[in-house]
Order: structure tokens, then C-alpha cells, then sequence
């Protein structure tokens, strides 16, 4: 096969899903893992005073699952028909599959948010606070009690949701990978690398999530909460955490890369696009020098860990890093053509970016919104 | 009036909520429109075509005649034609791939489609896109191996070949086995041991594009050169 080819006539087919699902794709698995990291690490620390970074963990995916299935409508060619997916339901599509995994997500993050919050809104309702009539609302009335023996009358369901939504986080990042690898024309998804790919980026980003928008909850919330410096003891503790998740990352991607080398040409052409085609300086830089080696170097000894600016900056460092790593399996995975010789090129959608970018504002502005609205620190210690 | 005191336990809540998504499964499943024939092929037809690359000039009549017959929007195809040249002079050879949707048996973007707007009718096996139930997702368009679909602009749903179903239902063959001026293109029923592909099928050695898929393409090329057939890596 050493022959010299000259493709004089074809067609080229383009990027389908661009960079919009990319984003899609990113926040869901990000949600995900904040969701699932913040539980864990409930379980691990099991202290009231974990509670805040827990509503951290609860609350903003919530928002971020609920918003960025806008994103996914956004690129339909018929939106108006979304809806649809509900009832005209492929059961050998996993795509399908996405539309119910989605939504029992959103739901159980809600329930767990709510009951998570209920009994400081309780108490916050009674005290006649700022916003006592937001609270009453929510709440449905003023329960009697303290917010110990009202969190203690709801426990049971408190933690029935947090199992129900963490075993949906897991479901949700076990299907992003699943869908993806059920492309078997496309060489670069068609792995069960790619389950792991996402359950790993899914600790490390959501780690990372958690760390920089707790450290902007404690920045930006009640200045009488007086267990912040409980909550710098957590962050760091999960720094050390976030810190074994990029390991990890980094060696489901060795892994990736190697298996790839063993599936053909198709697989070659990959590791060339990747390490060094037109790809390659967002996977040297930002995939693999910001989003891992930066991050984990400045992690890596315990007075790194222990300054929030640091941590800070790692984590923003892996969250874009973890960015690329998606767009350059998503986007890169569909830019190696299926019948010709040409990369296939990503289309230019201006409009597709400006929603996504207005959409990701406003999550951020519901973020800080919630930090001065929500009872996010516990009420003992508003009364210490 | 009475009131009715009733706390709801774990047990009965985790019962009620599988009785919920038991009915909720069982709804969605009676309101989905009549199902099609997914990926069932045993109808009573088995409309392929065999494409024999040795009669084929590369004149493009195939793709004109198709954009003319389906108003096929610009910079879209359905059915087209690759070309390579082989070689260093004097010792070159020019091959000519015609392509079309290859209305596999096992086909990965019907498999794929969330809502089954692509579906296969059952008394022929074309494998068609409904344009009223199509949300246009993309994702078909990702999942043919053989990059026979795309995004039809005008109607904002997936597109691609079913073979002129319009004329092939009403007798006629498809518009670019009429147009194609070498006759290189034969389309038939294979169930008819009589029609004309079945004895030009066991007259001749035939290949599919991506064998190695098993998605079972139901267009077969006679004479393809295996460089034509795939894409050209080594060129990335």
C-alpha cells in the first residue's frame, strides 16, 4: 500500500455535533461529579459543619444539569420537537436514554437540595430574615423546633434522595461514556475507555468545581458564619483528593492513547491528531500541561494545598484543561473522515458560542445569587 | 370530615415510586406512534444495487440527476462519486468510487436515532428518515460509518438516499441508475432469483465498503480498488 494516491474528486461531511454539545457533554459530566464527589465526601468527613460544601455539591448542579439541557435543544434542528424524545423513544439509541437520565437527575438533585436547605429556611422563615417570604414559600410552612430536630424529622428523606441522586450522578457519567462508545463507525469512540473517560474527568472537574466555588461561596456569603475555617480544612482535605483524581485522569488517557495504537490506521490517525496534528497545542497545553501537570504540581505538597489561592487556580486550571479534553475527543473524534483523505472541518457557529456563552453567564449569576438568597452555612453556627 | 392520617414508609414510598416509573415506561411505550419495522429485513422485497466500478466513466450524471430528483439543497449530496489516481507516470490508473447510502441490514444510524424517525419499511428494506418525527439531533449523521448522511438544510432533518423510493414504488428505477450513461449502476430485488442484480451478483466477485463493521450494505461494488473502498489515513 505504498502507493502514491492522488484524491482528485470527494466530498467532505463536516463536524456534525460541534462545539456546543462539547460544552453540553462538559457541564454534564462536571455536574455529575460534584454531585458525586461532595457525597463522598460527606460520607468520609460525616461532620455538620461539611453540610455547607455539601449544598455546594447539591444545589449548583442542579442548575447546571437543569440549564445546560438548553444546549442540547439549542442544536436540534427542530427544538419545538424536543419533547418528543420523551415518547418516540428508540429503546437500541443510547441517546434516548439521555432524555429520562437527564431528567431523574435534575429531579433528585432537587429533592436533595430542598431537603438539604430545609431546616435553616425553617428557622430563617420564623426569624422574619430578608428573604423570610422566599423561604415560607418554599418550605410550605413554619415547622416547629430547632433546625437540628427539624433536620433530624426529615434525615430519612434527606438521605434517600442524596443515595437516589448519587446513584443517578453515577448513571448519568456511565452513559455519557456508553452513548459515545456505541458509535462503532467512529474509532476514536468506540471504546469502553471512553466510561472510564468520563467517570474520571467527572471526579477531578467536579473536585475542582467544588473547591473554587466554595472558596467563592465563603467569599462572597454571611460574614458572621463562623465555621469558614472548618470549611478550608475540608477544601483542602479534597484538594488532596482533586489531586489523585488528575492522577487517575491522566492514566485513563495513557490507557486511551495505547488502545488506540492497537485498533489500525484509524486508531494511528487519532494519536496523530491528538499529539501532533492540528489538535495537538490544545492537548500539549491545555488538556495536559494546564488542566493536569499545573494543577497537580500546585497540589502536589500540603502548603499548596493549604492556600486558597493556589487551590483556587488549580482548580480553574483543570476545569479548563478538562474542557479540551473533551473537545478534543468530541470534536477531534469526528474530525478523522469516515471515506476520504481530509480532516474534516469544525463549522463556524458564531450563534451556537453566544448562546452557550449567555447561558453559562447566567448560571453563574444564579451561582452567586444562591450564595446571597440560600441558607447555605448551617444555622448553629449564623447563631455562633 | 375524617382525616386521614397516613405516613408513608421507605418500603411503600420505594414501592409506589417503581409502581410510577413502571406505568410512566408502560405509557410511554402505548403512545409511541405505530412502530416500524426497526431493524427487521424479512419483507417480502430486498431492494440493493450492485455498482460495477469498471463501467463507470466518473461522468457525474448519477450525482447531477439525483440533486435534480430529490432537490437536494446546495453543497449536499446523496449520491456522489470519488476519484484517486494510482501510481507515477507512465505506470497510473484512475479508480471511481459512486457512493450512496448503502441501506445496511444492520444500520448503525438506525440503531442510533433517539426518536426512530429512521426506520426500514418491512416489505422492501430501504431504509428511509421521517421528516415529521426527526428532531434533527445529528447524531445519524455521526453514526454512518460511510458518511452517507446529512443535515438537509431546508428542512432542518437528517437526509440521505432511499433509493428514489417515490419511483422505485411506482416501477421505476432510481434516477441515478437511469441517469448513468456506462450502466454500471444495477438495482433490483434480491428475493427475485429472476431479476437482473441476482444474476449479475452470481456472475461477478463483489465488495462492500467497511466490511469489517458488519453493518451488511445492501450496495455492492464489483472491481473497487481496495484503495478507493476506505479512507486514506496515511494522508493525514
Amino acid at each position: 500500500m505504498n502507493e502514491v494516491i492522488q484524491h482528485i474528486h470527494w466530498i467532505n461531511h463536516g463536524v456534525a455535533l460541534g462545539y456546543l454539545i462539547a460544552f453540553y457533554l462538559y457541564f454534564f459530566a462536571l455536574a455529575e461529579g460534584t454531585h458525586i464527589v461532595s457525597h463522598l465526601s460527606w460520607l468520609y468527613y460525616r461532620q455538620d459543619n461539611y453540610r455547607p460544601l455539601e449544598k455546594v455539591g447539591s444545589f449548583l448542579p442542579f442548575v447546571i444539569l437543569s440549564l445546560v439541557s438548553f444546549f442540547l435543544i439549542a442544536d436540534l434542528g427542530h427544538p419545538e420537537r424536543a419533547l418528543t424524545m420523551s415518547y418516540n423513544w428508540n429503546w437500541t439509541a443510547p441517546v434516548a436514554y439521555g432524555f429520562y437520565v437527564v431528567l431523574l437527575c435534575i429531579i433528585s438533585y432537587a429533592f436533595h437540595s430542598y431537603y438539604l436547605f430545609l431546616p435553616e429556611m425553617v428557622v430563617k422563615a420564623r426569624e422574619g430574615s430578608v428573604f423570610a417570604g422566599l423561604y415560607k414559600l418554599l418550605t410550605g410552612g413554619l415547622a416547629d423546633g430547632t433546625a437540628d430536630e427539624i433536620r433530624q424529622r426529615h434525615h430519612g428523606k434527606e438521605r434517600f434522595w442524596a443515595s437516589t441522586s448519587v446513584t443517578m450522578s453515577i448513571v448519568g457519567l456511565i452513559y455519557l461514556g456508553f452513548m459515545l462508545s456505541s458509535f462503532k463507525g467512529r474509532v476514536a469512540w468506540n471504546s469502553a475507555v471512553m466510561i472510564f473517560i468520563f467517570i474520571g474527568q467527572g471526579l477531578s472537574t467536579g473536585a475542582a468545581f467544588l473547591i473554587l466555588f466554595a472558596q467563592l461561596k465563603n467569599a462572597l456569603g454571611s460574614a458572621s458564619a463562623s465555621n469558614f475555617k472548618d470549611q478550608d480544612r475540608y477544601l483542602s482535605g479534597l484538594a488532596r483528593f482533586f489531586k489523585y483524581a488528575l492522577l487517575v485522569q491522566a492514566l485513563i488517557w495513557a490507557i486511551y492513547l495505547m488502545q488506540l495504537k492497537f485498533v489500525g490506521q484509524g486508531g494511528q490517525a487519532m494519536i496523530n491528531l491528538l499529539v501532533s496534528g492540528p489538535r495537538s497545542g490544545q492537548f500539549w497545553f491545555l488538556q495536559v500541561g494546564a488542566g493536569l501537570v499545573l494543577p497537580f504540581v500546585l497540589m502536589l505538597f500540603k502548603s499548596g494545598r493549604d492556600q486558597w489561592l493556589l487551590r483556587v487556580i488549580a482548580a480553574l486550571a483543570a476545569m479548563v484543561g478538562a474542557f479540551y479534553g473533551i473537545a478534543n475527543l468530541f470534536i477531534g473524534g469526528q474530525m478523522l473522515p469516515m471515506t476520504s483523505f481530509q480532516l474534516e472541518q469544525v463549522p463556524y457557529e458564531p450563534d451556537k458560542l453566544i448562546f452557550a456563552a449567555i447561558m453559562v453567564a447566567a448560571i453563574l449569576l444564579i451561582f452567586v445569587l444562591s450564595y446571597k438568597m440560600l441558607p447555605y452555612e448551617n444555622i448553629q453556627s449564623e447563631e455562633a | 370530615m375524617r382525616q386521614i392520617n397516613r405516613k408513608l414508609n421507605r418500603r411503600q414510598f420505594l414501592g409506589s415510586l417503581g409502581v410510577s416509573a413502571t406505568a410512566l415506561g408502560a405509557g410511554a411505550l402505548l403512545i409511541q406512534p405505530e412502530k416500524r419495522a426497526g431493524a427487521s429485513t424479512a419483507g417480502a422485497k430486498k431492494y440493493a444495487m450492485v455498482i460495477d466500478t469498471n463501467r463507470c466513466t466518473c461522468c457525474h450524471g448519477c450525482t447531477i440527476a439525483c440533486l435534480s430528483e430529490n432537490n437536494v439543497p446546495d453543497g449536499k449530496y446523496r449520491s456522489w462519486v470519488k476519484k484517486i489516481a494510482k501510481g507515477r507516470y507512465p505506470d497510473t490508473s484512475f479508480h471511481f468510487l459512486p457512493r450512496l447510502c448503502n441501506q445496511c441490514e444492520d444500520a448503525p444510524c438506525l440503531n442510533l436515532c433517539p426518536t426512530g424517525a429512521t426506520y426500514r419499511t418491512e416489505e422492501d428494506g430501504v431504509v428511509h428518515v421521517d421528516r415529521e418525527i426527526c428532531v434533527g439531533c445529528h447524531v445519524c449523521i455521526d453514526a454512518c460509518p460511510y458518511g452517507a448522511r446529512f443535515f438537509n438544510p431546508i428542512t432542518n432533518t437528517a437526509d440521505k438516499c432511499d433509493f428514489c423510493y417515490h419511483r422505485i414504488t411506482a416501477g421505476v428505477e432510481p434516477a441515478c441508475v437511469t441517469a448513468c450513461t456506462g450502466r454500471a449502476r444495477i438495482f433490483g430485488d434480491l428475493n427475485d432469483p429472476q431479476s437482473e442484480i441476482i444474476k449479475y451478483l452470481n456472475a461477478h466477485s463483489t465488495q462492500t465498503i467497511r466490511a469489517d463493521l458488519d453493518t451488511r450494505p445492501k450496495v455492492h461494488y464489483v472491481a473497487a480498488d481496495a484503495a478507493i473502498l476506505g479512507a486514506d489515513y496515511s494522508a493525514l
